[in-house]
């Protein structure tokens, strides 16, 4: 490896010197470093019939001339193609879509609808285009459209609005339920803008395909097609991805002609401090590490954590360090969803005017946040996917100055895949965005949200989709009345209220704090993950400050809280139970089968372990009483048959130990396989009737648990057919299984690579997951399970 | 379509136990009845056989109310009523001078329901116009959706350069309502350029405090002395209309005739209630 000393002499930055000093002191812990260089700008020509008007105000903002990608982007747009361009950070993007649209604004009063996945973009965006109007008195009105809007400026924005900043919720639930009200705007609707398409992917994307769906048809009804202009950060697929969110072709721009400073990349894996149970320090604590000693060399330094939780506890180490004396300002500050608006707002103003030195957050602050330029970016734990690694090493980096990345890997499975292959991390392409438009579920929503919107015929269309089933059902359901072949909406009820983009459910936790009679609401959590941070005896944080969940009201969506001291935050405990429903397609697998079809799926959070801060000792249990969370979902699964097992195994304990390597291995190579995010995809491993599942103990072998939930020796079960399941974290599924089945062969092979290539001795969270205590002494090692039940699924 | 639905089915199961107890009314529609199922499935069957026409699955449409079509899917009912009165009256707050009776359009909807949005229509507008001591109250109504644009013709026809429209809330609901729908059904119309008196607010600002609310039903019954007898509670008109379109009853229709009947009549009588306060109030010597 090439560390940036052997460079020619001249101005060492602190970037340079921070990283010198780390290869020195922890080189052995460094297992790839990579060095982008600069890259020079790359220019185009304004378009020869652009406005003087603009033309000017460009060059008050500082634009003299234009990159090459965004004249690429203009031709299309002003042509009417639809187009997708792929921005990195700071490469112009917004004047991409800006300019053709303030053009057609200004010619030809044409108007125009941006949307971005968040309020807080929308507000920058609109910041933005009103400095550019000012700047050249272009008389061009945008404003934003969002849930903050107040009612009497409503009217207002339909009728003066030339641009409208809104976001696919609004345009779902407030603008296509009125369009009669925004006849005005779409009749003259010439460009959509969707920004940030790469995050439209799985279940939001899904629904995001189905509201641009409804917004081409309401265009249809005003007699206009808008010219779709989208942007996204750096996936495998832009081009792909943007078709099938917008069901028609469209033009990629891929090259940035926009200038880069150089960066400085490290992948970093903590040392090994077990080496005969492979147990590495914890990413955290290195996290840290290279975090102080960024913010101490005046570096503005951004780490990200993978869950809220994490969040909290990095930020409580770093104030402990930076922010312990109360008389000065504070230096550290958390961001990450479920805070509410004020509160983000504020801490993006902070970051902007440099007030703060170092932010933790979720990626809440992946996107396009204007948060000011930044020097180092740590990532805590791998994101998950090549392509939220480099949007969050993106956030680092300023125009002239070197930046620095630094990717920390945890010591799960594919954190150590990737820190151990640099050349993969490297050179693979960036992962597919996914989405599955005519997910049954989703589709039925919005063919209800459409039909309320405009009434359909029989023998129509939504999509690819022919409705008449949907709408049959509908009707049966009371909301639509069939009149001949026309379908109108008939029920009293405003349906788009009740589907959300987000998630399955639309329901909202909040938690409110009771501390000393307060009735304050701090913060709120999603339906999904709520059972397992707002059980009773929770330890909820904020800005690190714990509070203590004394109740929670599961039908009245609310837990309240109050203040506490504790030293120990609390981890949920869970475990799943799934029943095969359906088989779709089957295929032999070595000795076994594997199988691809629909499943019932039970999951309970059965109680929760005290952590204690620091030591990150277990300090004990305590138990969980919530409603099981139920699914039906599509998965695969592969199976052995009971005279396989019997002869490749002693016995059913170490074949049962074998299944749980197994799915550990296979869930791992998976997910990099489909770009999921580790909740979308989930595995577990029971008897494929609801009737046994299997867990691990504490330390690390398997144990066959009953209906009633109680360990049962595999040996004395009436009956042991272990069955290995990876499915769809969605009612109905989400379109992840289907293709893992048709690639299962080369699962089973990458995953058998996986865990025989391991450097561990007999097992470890790299490769089988944790196995901490398990003695291998007599017999063969958890590793070798694995490899024995892989082997006999492969060919 | 079976196997459809009772997927469908379990699917928004599994959704509905996510979701709050609560949600809008129809909103998280109940799921289809598993019993209802292999019915449709041998309803399908049976129409594919004899390739039976679609309509063959609804029920039989009942006989209208009230009324004479003037149009496929739209009825008209009209009746005039003894109302002597001045030609001119005195409406301060439109105009200075007297206005002619005569060009006044008493108007009110009766709708599908008030959750808003492009979804909710109205089914029925009353409308009521005087001319020579003679109130006449003219009510259009939809036996079937398809009647709509014809109904929205007619009532824009109705609308002459000099109306001035009279309602009760109707610059907040009825006529922003009945824009979008005139919109929808691409009728052109002259509603937005019609001065419009919307009682609501005098009333309001005469009674509030008064009375224990100012509701149409509250100011004729305490100001005019006007008893309903056997009225229907406008919240159950939605109610009325689908149970008529569904072949279920016409009755409870005739009753939403009957109410919207009474609340344009109101209309005109609460006109010179309110213009009998304005004068004694400024002491004009009419």
């Amino acid at each position: 490896m090439s560390l940036p000393t052997d460079s020619p002499v001249r101005h060492v930055t602190r970037v340079e010197r921070l990283v010198e000093g780390w290869a020195l002191k922890y080189g052995d812990r460094i297992t790839g470093y990579f060095r982008h260089p600069a890259q020079a700008a790359r220019w185009g020509e304004f378009p020869p019939g652009l406005s003087a008007g603009l033309r000017e105000a460009l060059a008050r903002r500082g634009v003299e001339r234009p990159y090459s990608h965004q004249r690429e982007v203009w031709d299309h747009a002003f042509a009417g193609r639809h187009v997708v361009v792929v921005t990195p950070t700071a490469s112009g993007k917004t004047l991409c879509y800006n300019l053709p649209v303030i053009e057609a604004v200004r010619a030809n009063q044409a108007k125009a609808l941006y949307l971005f996945p968040t309020k807080a973009l929308a507000q920058d965006q609109v910041a933005e285009l009103l400095e550019l109007n000012a700047a050249g008195a272009l008389g061009v009105r945008a404003f934003t459209f969002d849930g903050d809007t107040p009612a009497d400026a409503r009217q207002a924005i339909r009728v003066k609005g030339d641009i409208v900043v809104s976001n696919p919720d609004m345009l779902h639930q407030a603008i296509l339920p009125h369009h009669t009200k925004w006849a005005q705007f779409f009749e003259s609707l010439r460009y959509v803008v969707i920004d940030e398409v790469h995050t439209y992917r799985g279940v939001f994307g899904s629904h995001v395909a189905n509201v641009i769906r409804r917004l081409k048809r309401v265009c249809a009804f005003y007699g206009v097609t808008p010219t779709f202009i989208m942007c996204s950060a750096t996936i495998g697929n832009p081009k792909d991805h943007a078709e099938a969110l917008l069901g028609e072709p469209v033009h990629a721009v891929t090259q940035s002609g926009a200038p880069r400073g150089e960066r400085h990349v490290l992948l970093w894996n903590p040392p090994v401090v077990n080496p005969d149970l492979g147990i590495r320090a914890s990413a955290r604590s290195q996290s840290m590490r290279l975090a102080r000693h960024a913010i101490r060399a005046r570096l503005k330094t951004i780490v990200f954590a993978q869950s809220r939780l994490m969040v909290e506890v990095l930020t409580k180490y770093l104030k402990d360090v930076f922010d312990h004396d109360p008389r000065k300002p504070e230096r550290i500050r958390a961001y990450r969803g479920g805070y509410l608006p004020t509160e983000r707002r504020q801490t993006e103003r902070a970051l902007r005017g440099g007030a703060i030195d170092g932010v933790v957050s979720t990626s809440a602050l992946e996107l396009g946040v204007d948060i000011g330029a930044l020097d180092v970016a740590i990532l805590n734990g791998f994101p998950g996917s090549i392509a939220a690694t480099w949007q969050r090493l993106g956030r680092a980096g300023r125009r002239q100055q070197p930046a620095l990345g630094v990717m920390v890997a945890t010591s799960a499975a594919l954190d150590q895949y990737v820190v151990r292959h640099p050349e993969f991390f490297e050179a693979a392409p960036p992962e597919h965005a996914r989405i599955a438009p005519d997910q049954l579920l989703i589709l039925l929503d919005h063919i209800r949200c459409a039909a309320f919107e405009l009434p359909f015929a029989s023998g129509d269309r939504f999509g690819e989709n022919a409705v008449d089933d949907f709408l049959a059902v509908l009707a049966e359901s009371g909301v639509l009345h069939q009149e001949g072949t026309r379908w109108d909406w008939i029920a009293d009820s405003y349906p788009a209220a009740a589907v959300s983009l987000r998630s399955v459910a639309d329901g909202n936790f909040v938690v409110v704090d009771r501390s000393e009679g307060r009735q304050t609401i701090i913060a709120e959590v999603d339906y999904s993950s709520a059972a397992m941070t707002l059980y009773e005896g929770a330890i909820y944080m904020v800005q690190s400050r714990p509070w203590q969940v004394e109740r929670l009201d599961w039908a009245g969506r609310k837990a309240f809280v109050t203040a506490t001291h504790a030293d120990y935050y609390t981890d949920a405990i869970d475990y799943t139970k799934l029943k095969v429903l359906d088989r779709f397609d089957g295929a032999r697998a070595g000795q076994g089968t594997c199988h691809h079809g629909e499943v019932h799926v039970v999951r309970r959070v059965s109680g929760y372990k005290k952590i204690r801060f620091y030591s990150h000792e277990n300090i004990g249990y305590g138990p969980v009483n919530l409603p099981d969370q139920e699914l039906h979902t599509t998965a695969l699964w592969w199976q052995l048959d009971q005279a396989a097992l019997d002869a490749a195994f002693s016995n059913r304990q170490d074949a049962l130990d074998g299944f749980l390597g197994a799915a550990h291995a296979l869930h791992t190579v998976a997910q990099v396989r489909v770009m999921a995010e580790g909740r979308d995809l989930q595995k577990t491993v029971g008897s494929g009737d609801a009737a046994w599942f299997a867990t691990r103990d504490l330390q690390g072998r398997g144990q066959w648990r009953g209906a009633d939930g109680e360990p049962v020796d595999p040996a004395d079960a009436a009956q042991f057919h272990p069955t290995l399941f990876l499915y769809d974290n969605f009612p109905g599924g989400i379109g992840l299984s289907e293709p893992l089945f048709h690639a299962a062969p080369d699962l089973v092979r990458a995953a058998l690579d996986l865990v025989e290539a391991c450097e561990c001795n007999g097992g470890c969270p790299a490769c089988i997951g944790p196995v901490p205590g398990t003695d291998n002494a007599s017999g063969p090692s958890q590793a070798e399970l694995a490899v024995g039940v892989l082997g006999l699924l492969g060919a | 379509m079976s196997a459809l639905a009772e997927k469908l089915a379990r699917l928004r199961a599994d959704a509905g136990t996510a979701r709050p107890a609560a949600p809008a009314a129809g909103a998280a529609a109940p799921a289809p009845r598993p019993a209802a199922a292999p019915a449709i499935a041998s309803l399908q069957a049976l129409r594919a056989l004899a390739s039976a026409r679609e309509n063959r699955s609804r029920p039989v449409p009942l006989p209208a109310p009230a009324g004479t079509q003037i149009a496929p899917g739209v009825h008209l009912v009209e009746r005039a009523f003894a109302y002597p009165a001045a030609r001119l009256i005195d409406l301060p707050m439109l105009d200075a001078r007297p206005i002619e009776r005569a060009r006044l359009l008493c108007f009110d909807t009766e709708t599908t329901g008030l959750a808003g949005g492009v979804g909710t229509r109205a089914f029925m507008i009353g409308v009521a116009a005087w001319k020579e001591d003679t109130l006449r109250v003219r009510q259009l109504y939809l036996t079937s959706i398809a009647g709509e644009s014809a109904m929205l013709e007619h009532f824009a026809g109705w609308l002459r350069d000099d109306s001035i429209l009279v309602s009760y809330n109707g610059k907040s609901y009825d006529a922003p309502l009945l824009k979008g729908r005139f919109r929808l059904n691409r009728v052109r119309h002259r509603l937005p350029e019609l001065p419009h008196l919307d009682w609501l607010h005098p009333v309001r600002r005469r009674y509030r405090g008064v009375y224990a609310n100012c509701r149409l039903a509250t100011i004729e019954r305490e100001v005019l002395g006007i008893v309903r007898e056997d009225d229907l509670p406008g919240a159950q008109a939605p109610a009325a209309w689908l149970a008529f379109l569904r072949g279920q009853s016409s009755r409870n229709l005739a009753r939403v005739l009957d109410h919207n009947r009474q609340d344009v009549i109101t209309l005109m009588r609460l006109g010179d209630h309110m213009a009998g306060l304005t004068r004694l109030q400024t002491g004009s010597p009419r």
